[in-house]
């Protein structure tokens, strides 16, 4: 639908609404997209959906109601559904009316025209390429590539109405021989801006790199993250960083806003319309803003619905889908060759689950790719192995950071992690 | 409406014809869902969704398209059908295709799942006021400072087709019950919640469930826990109970012996297996006493469909037995590739919107014979832990190496239950871990617990599967503390 048919639903739903408080979202979303494995094509898929999301309050009392079904004529026969809903939910002593009017919303270009409506070829052939390279060498392929796009239209009973489309095309890519295998992921907001070749060809050529590995002696190790490896703690501290559950005593970072949480060259932020691409609006119709959360170590901002705000007097924040951690200068080829003594790279992790969730410890496994490293150079790679680690004391210890790479919504350097005892 | 949706599915199959494909198949869902959530003492979310839509499946020259639309209206549908098709015939033109379908008896059919009492038509306010008295039950100790209380109800339509001359639908309402209480005191937060899941029933589930029961042991359990000491490192026995085996089993069983695994399918995303297609009726996987059965057929479990998403009816099959790996887990495409000749019908779709895939059947390990408790089982252990419920967890992508927590720990001291414990993890190796077991409870103690939200695949879909165990013992495992 065009940006002013979504716009005609989410003001037919406002209009037509009999309860003082409403907010509408309409979205659209495909997904095109091609999966390989065992060197051949496992899927080949192109996915559309459309959903209306209706919440309604009273003044008291608020439900939520989402179909499929989107025609402006059946608009009043969904408000009935979502009425009777309303009426039979319990009084809510947090309820919060829809965000005041006049949100400024930023302008967020992340729009490709091409890529929104790219046809099956290209991402066939892409699939085709990673799969012959794969086979010239051996070796097999797995992953996935495509695109995605959303169209989203949102307005609230308060007068705020805006839209919002983005596209983003991707590339998920293991490369295996057995044992040895590595990986990579891609993206960008265009598809003729995915270096598919150049990931392709790197990640075949450090397979090779992987051949022969050997058990990790026990021993004092710095530690190399390359981006993809650090992407991979950044969740299980953005979900934790909520200001109400720390407030109420169940995280990490109960009690410590304002102080510090990791060493001072740690820098976490949010960036809406920068290197990364948010979202302009949550689903309440906030508006979002570039945000730091963690300033040189120091919690200086945490996520905060509405509700808790008022009674804390805090703003509200909300994560706008973009987590970016700060970088210095240098490949984790120059942070390799800088660092003395024994050392551990690693290229990604895999299954990280908390240990405990107070204390923000995780277990977690190493996954394509974990070498030894001595005087700046790697040595040999190693058997994958287990690890229990609490990412805040790790991101007290970083002695280097290195130039930041896109990792889907997340802008991350490689880093050394100064000596750990494994 | 199912007659509508079989009609629809039978229209589409019938375009697929027209369009020349090798195969093709049609899967038409309608889908209700009601979600109401209590955080402490208040309703945070009361939520109805109303879903539909088709999704397109066709095979040329050995390559698939797939397209779904999220409506029903036909000229739509049929854009859709000519999406999957281009999509084919894209693949076809970019390399050889290469899928081979085992041979099937067509279906044709209806099943119902088992539910008494239809949720939809229980009232709101009746459901509102357990979750509400639930709520201020635990809220009774100011050491609870967060609790979870929540009911959901899925009712699902599904009606499939394929160019073979199958025809099938399903009619299925999943309940899934939870509450979890968070205790906080000092600067420690434990909790401990129901374990049981979903079943495929109705309100009955939520009767048997008991909230109310529940409301108070997660109350007292959870403030337990933050007072508990931390167990103490070392080899030493564990006694499993069934709701605690289900995740250790479906990480460390079920996902090994999916068929797309030892294939190779899923090396980018949930990784592979250590398991060979020449291990089937072979490899030792654990002791004489292990039996697992794979069940699509069990009354509640979740998987139990009537037929998967490739139209091939629920079944039941050894997947160990007397401590011997038997076959793997297959659909359609899988089945020939790992030597069968038929699917175990392990296809489903997270939604109409996902490309089926080979997923983990309900399946659980077998109780033992003789009448045995699990006191019985703890009288016989020195030093060891009893560990119920689900906790931490997390395994390797070959499915080897892997490391578990729990819900509620006591440790075990000269054959009897001490005193409770906190933070405890162990961890071992799979065919270790299962060898190592001596013990298992009778049916008595047989306990199931039914998931939802399985992640697998790329894009992610979340499956759903039940699994069941006896309380069991299993000798000299490494357990420690998480962070250490």
């Amino acid at each position: 639908m065009t940006r002013e048919e979504l716009l005609e639903v989410i003001e037919a739903v406002l209009e037509k609404a009999s309860v003082p408080d409403v907010v509408a979202t309409l979205t659209e979303e495909r997904v095109a997209a091609v999966r390989f494995g065992q060197n051949r094509i496992t899927q080949n898929m192109d996915t559309f959906e459309r959903k209306l999301r209706i919440t309604l309050g009273d003044g008291e009392r608020k439900t939520v109601y989402s179909t499929h079904r989107i025609d402006v004529d059946a608009i009043p026969e969904i408000l009935d559904k979502a009425m009777e809903m309303l009426k039979t939910a319990s009084p809510d002593p947090e309820y919060m009316s829809p965000v005041n009017a006049g949100q400024v919303y930023p302008m967020i270009e992340s729009w490709d025209r091409v890529t929104a409506e790219a046809n099956p070829q290209g991402r066939t052939e892409a699939a085709g390429k990673a799969i012959v390279t794969a086979r010239m060498h051996g070796m097999e392929a797995a992953g996935l590539v495509g695109m995605t796009y959303s169209n989203t239209a949102m307005g609230t009973s308060t007068g705020n109405l805006a839209h919002h489309r983005s596209t983003e095309a991707f590339m998920r890519l293991t490369i295996d021989r057995g044992k040895p295998s590595s990986f990579r992921v891609i993206s960008a907001e265009a598809w003729k801006d995915l270096a598919v070749d150049e990931a392709i060809s790197e990640v075949a050529a450090e397979v090779e790199a992987d051949e022969n590995q050997r058990e990790l002696e026990p021993g004092e190790y710095r530690l190399i993250f390359e981006p993809q490896a650090v992407s991979n703690f950044i969740p299980y501290i953005a979900w934790h960083m909520n200001a109400r559950p720390a407030d109420e005593g169940l995280t990490v970072f109960s009690g410590r806003q304002d102080k510090s949480v990791t060493g001072d060259n740690f820098t976490m932020s949010s960036e809406v319309n920068g290197f990364l691409k948010g979202i302009p609006f949550n689903e309440e119709g906030l508006a979002s803003k570039d945000v730091v959360w963690i300033d040189c170590g120091r919690l200086v901002n945490q996520p905060c619905t509405r509700y808790w705000a008022s009674e804390t007097g805090r703003e509200p924040l909300f994560i706008p889908e973009t987590l970016a951690i700060g970088g210095g200068s240098g490949s984790t080829e120059d942070l390799i060759r800088s660092t003395p003594g024994k050392a551990l790279l690693f290229r990604r992790f895999w299954y990280i689950r908390f240990v405990d969730q107070k204390e923000l410890s995780l277990t977690g496994m190493t996954r394509d790719g974990v070498f030894l490293v001595e005087n700046g150079k790697i040595v040999h790679p190693l058997k994958d192995f287990r690890w229990n680690w609490k990412p805040l004391d790790l991101f007290s210890k970083i002695e280097k950071l290195g130039t930041r790479e896109r990792k889907y919504h997340y802008s991350v350097p490689p880093m050394v992690i100064g000596p750990t005892v494994l | 409406m199912i007659k509508d949706m079989k009609g629809l599915a039978e229209r589409v199959v019938g375009q697929l014809h027209n369009r020349g494909v090798d195969y093709g198949d049609a899967r038409v869902e309608n889908t209700d869902l009601e979600n109401l959530t209590f955080r402490k003492q208040r309703l945070a979310e009361a939520e109805l969704q109303e879903g539909r839509g088709v999704g397109v499946r066709v095979l040329f020259k050995g390559c698939w398209g797939f397209a779904s639309c999220s409506c029903f209206d036909s000229d739509v549908v049929e854009s859709t059908v000519d999406r999957a098709v281009e999509i084919a015939k894209a693949g076809a033109g970019v390399m050889a295709g290469s899928v081979s379908l085992s041979q099937e008896t067509p279906a044709i059919g209806h099943y119902e799942g088992p539910c008494q009492k239809n949720p939809f038509e229980i009232p709101r306010s009746e459901k509102l006021d357990l979750l509400a008295r639930a709520a201020d039950i635990m809220h009774t100790s100011p050491l609870i400072n967060m609790s979870l209380s929540r009911l959901r109800f899925e009712r699902r339509r599904r009606a499939f087709s394929n160019t073979e001359g199958t025809l099938v639908s399903s009619d299925l309402v999943f309940t899934m019950p939870d509450i979890t209480a968070y205790a906080v005191l000092d600067d420690d937060m434990q909790s401990r919640g129901f374990q049981e899941g979903a079943r495929i029933a109705g309100w009955e589930w939520v009767e048997e469930a008991d909230l109310i029961f529940w409301a108070e042991k997660a109350r007292e359990e959870a403030i337990m826990k933050v007072k508990a000491p931390e167990g103490s490192s070392g080899v030493m026995d564990l006694v499993l109970d069934g709701t605690h085996l289900s995740l250790t089993m479906h990480e460390s069983v079920g996902h090994p012996t999916e068929s797309d695994r030892v294939l190779g399918w899923e090396a980018s995303m949930a990784g592979r297996t250590f398991l060979n297609i020449d291990d089937q009726e072979k490899l030792k996987y654990g002791s004489e006493i292990v039996n697992f059965i794979a069940d699509n057929t069990m009354p509640y479990g979740v998987a139990s469909w009537g037929w998967d998403d490739d139209g091939v009816p629920g079944q039941k099959w050894y997947t160990i037995k007397d401590g011997i790996f038997q076959q793997f887990g297959s659909v359609r495409e899988t089945a020939l590739l790992v030597n069968r000749k038929h699917s175990t019908g392990c296809c489903r779709a997270q939604d109409f919107a996902s490309f089926p895939i080979n997923r983990q059947p309900n399946f659980y390990l077998e109780p033992g014979e003789e009448q045995l408790t699990p006191d019985d089982l703890i009288s016989e252990v020195e030093k060891g832990v009893y560990i119920e419920g689900r906790g931490s967890f997390s395994i390797d992508q070959r499915r080897i190496n892997f490391q578990f927590g729990g819900d509620m720990f006591w440790e075990i001291r000269n054959g009897k239950k001490v005193q409770p414990l906190k933070k405890v993890i162990y961890r071992s190796k799979t065919r270790d871990f299962w060898g190592s077991c001596d013990g298992i409870s009778d049916k008595r103690f047989f306990r199931t617990m039914g998931l939802l939200t399985c992640g697998k695949g790329e894009p992610v879909q979340g499956a759903r599967m039940t699994h069941g165990a006896s309380t069991s013992r299993f000798r000299n495992i490494e357990v420690g503390r998480g962070a250490e």
